[in-house]
């Protein structure tokens, strides 16, 4: 873009009358830290609740995942940066009032602990796996002798990752869409449904499956009624913030929403699981890769039409 | 007849599912205020992957044209949610019969594979017709007939008058 040649306010691509700066990376990434988050915090939770073995995909499997997905998220938020080569000044600053500084900080720390956490567990996982260090060695025997502190460290930081992925957009004051308390939760517990489908679809043990089913089909009506209650707080609110809920009501993205997200996301999924546990053969696939699609949907969506709702006119 | 239910033997009765279908179209036009169709979404998906892949050409198409706009993706149709819908509802009905599995039907005198050159042949030529006679089974014939137009009239003694004559030669790739 040539800022030098702009002449008038008014009419700039990307800018005006829409400001649409965030494109693909945003809600990729958003949609790959939720589910690192899900995976990581479903992982602690079983291990703090001494579970590793009833629940060992959960525990030892599911969470190879999570690394990779935060790196692909990561990379994703670093082809958003016009600087790239700037990234590192994030990390020059804590700023407690600053969403991204959190973030930032908050995947500084979970992205290394997910590695040696996956680390940890190579062993039980691939038989006759060795380390080549005897470093190594007595490294992995330290975290294995304090994964229980490690599991309680990973809890508190993937929900504070699971929510900073909405609070992210929520503290957005000049977009009324994302301008809601509501976004953290929401974001955290759609990311929590999105890693628990994740574990569902890895898991091979008949009793492991039925826990992460019920935990998901949890999760997801407890995602409805947020999104419900997203959906009414905006209609009880000011001019912007019912334009912005008209969106999804008529408006130019209620066929998308409804479909992909409600329906095919949510509410046709917790069907199929219904199903499922009173005993109709369903492949797990179909439920969890609509669960997975739907929450990416759910993050384009909210970025898309965010960016779009504003104050001024 | 004591069939198990969910062994996959036993599906809807036709008569019942024709009149289930019915009262579908029948909400359908009291809901979206327009009938059913399928042809119309696979159409959507050809000209959206023309116009992605070489949209000169599209441009240039008199039929691809006559489907492009602008301001709106062919895929933002009333028709290609309503085909999601249909796999949707089709996955839960062969959930519920017992039904999902993944297999090749076809009579015990050809091949699987001669089965599926037929279907895929056949379907593209009901493709090609479905253009030529602007809608399909669902789109002019079922939901023309509904409002009593004499086009979906048409169609359907087209499709099924030449179903009667082409099925009596092609009848041994079914039964």
């Amino acid at each position: 873009m040539k800022e030098e040649l702009f002449v008038s306010g008014r009419a700039i691509p990307n800018i005006d009358p829409y400001l649409n700066i965030w494109h693909w990376q945003i809600p990729l990434y958003l949609f790959l830290g939720g589910l690192a988050a899900g995976i990581m915090f479903f992982a602690a939770l079983f291990t703090i609740m001494g579970k590793e073995n009833e629940m060992s995909t959960a525990v030892k499997k599911a969470p190879i995942i999570a690394p990779i997905a935060l790196v692909l998220g990561l990379l994703a938020l670093l082809l958003d940066l016009k600087h790239k080569l700037y990234f590192w000044q994030l990390y020059t600053t804590i700023r407690y009032q600053s969403p991204m500084s959190w973030g930032a900080w908050v995947l500084m720390a979970i992205t290394p602990l997910s590695m040696i956490w996956v680390a940890s567990y190579m062993k039980e996982l691939i038989p006759g796996w060795k380390w080549k260090n005897s470093l190594l060695d007595s490294f992995e025997a330290f975290i294995i002798k304090y994964r229980l502190w490690m599991a309680w460290i990973i809890i508190v930081l993937s929900v504070i990752l699971g929510i900073y992925t909405g609070i992210l957009l929520s503290a957005f004051n000049a977009r009324p869409l994302w301008n809601t308390s509501i976004l953290g939760p929401l974001f955290l517990v759609s990311g929590m449904s999105t890693g628990a489908a994740t574990i569902l679809l890895m898991s091979k043990s008949h009793e492991e499956r039925r826990t992460m089913s019920w935990i998901d089909l949890l999760l997801i009506v407890v995602e409805l009624f947020f999104i419900t209650h997203l959906i009414m707080g905006m209609k009880a609110g000011s001019q912007v913030q019912i334009d912005a809920a008209a969106l999804f009501l008529g408006g130019e993205f209620t066929a998308v929403f409804w479909v992909f997200v409600i329906v095919l996301g949510l509410v046709f999924p917790a069907v199929l699981e219904v199903l499922e546990r009173i005993g109709y053969h369903i492949p797990v696939i179909i439920p969890v890769i609509l669960i997975l699609l739907g929450g990416l949907m759910f993050r384009f969506i909210m970025v898309e039409a965010g960016q779009i709702t504003r104050y001024l006119y | 007849m004591e069939k198990n239910r969910r062994d996959g033997s036993f599906y809807i009765n036709p008569y019942l599912g024709g009149v289930l279908l019915g009262l579908v179209l029948f909400a359908t036009y009291y809901i979206t205020g327009r009938g059913l169709g399928a042809s119309g979404a696979v159409k959507n998906t050809v000209v959206t992957t023309v116009d992605v892949i070489a949209p000169a050409h599209a441009e240039k198409s008199h039929y691809y044209s006559k489907f492009l706009n602008e301001n709106s993706s062919p895929m933002n149709n009333w028709l290609v949610f309503e085909v999601l819908g249909v796999m949707a509802g089709a996955f839960l009905s062969g959930t519920l019969y017992g039904r999902l599995k993944l297999k090749n039907e076809h009579s015990p005198k050809i091949k699987p594979r001669t089965r599926l050159i037929a279907a895929v042949a056949g379907g593209l030529m009901f493709g090609i017709g479905s253009q030529l006679a602007r809608g399909c089974t669902s789109g002019a014939a079922l939901s023309g007939l509904a409002v009593l137009s004499a086009s979906g009239m048409i169609t359907m003694l087209g499709i099924f008058g030449s179903a009667y004559l082409f099925g009596w030669l092609f009848k041994k790739l079914w039964i």
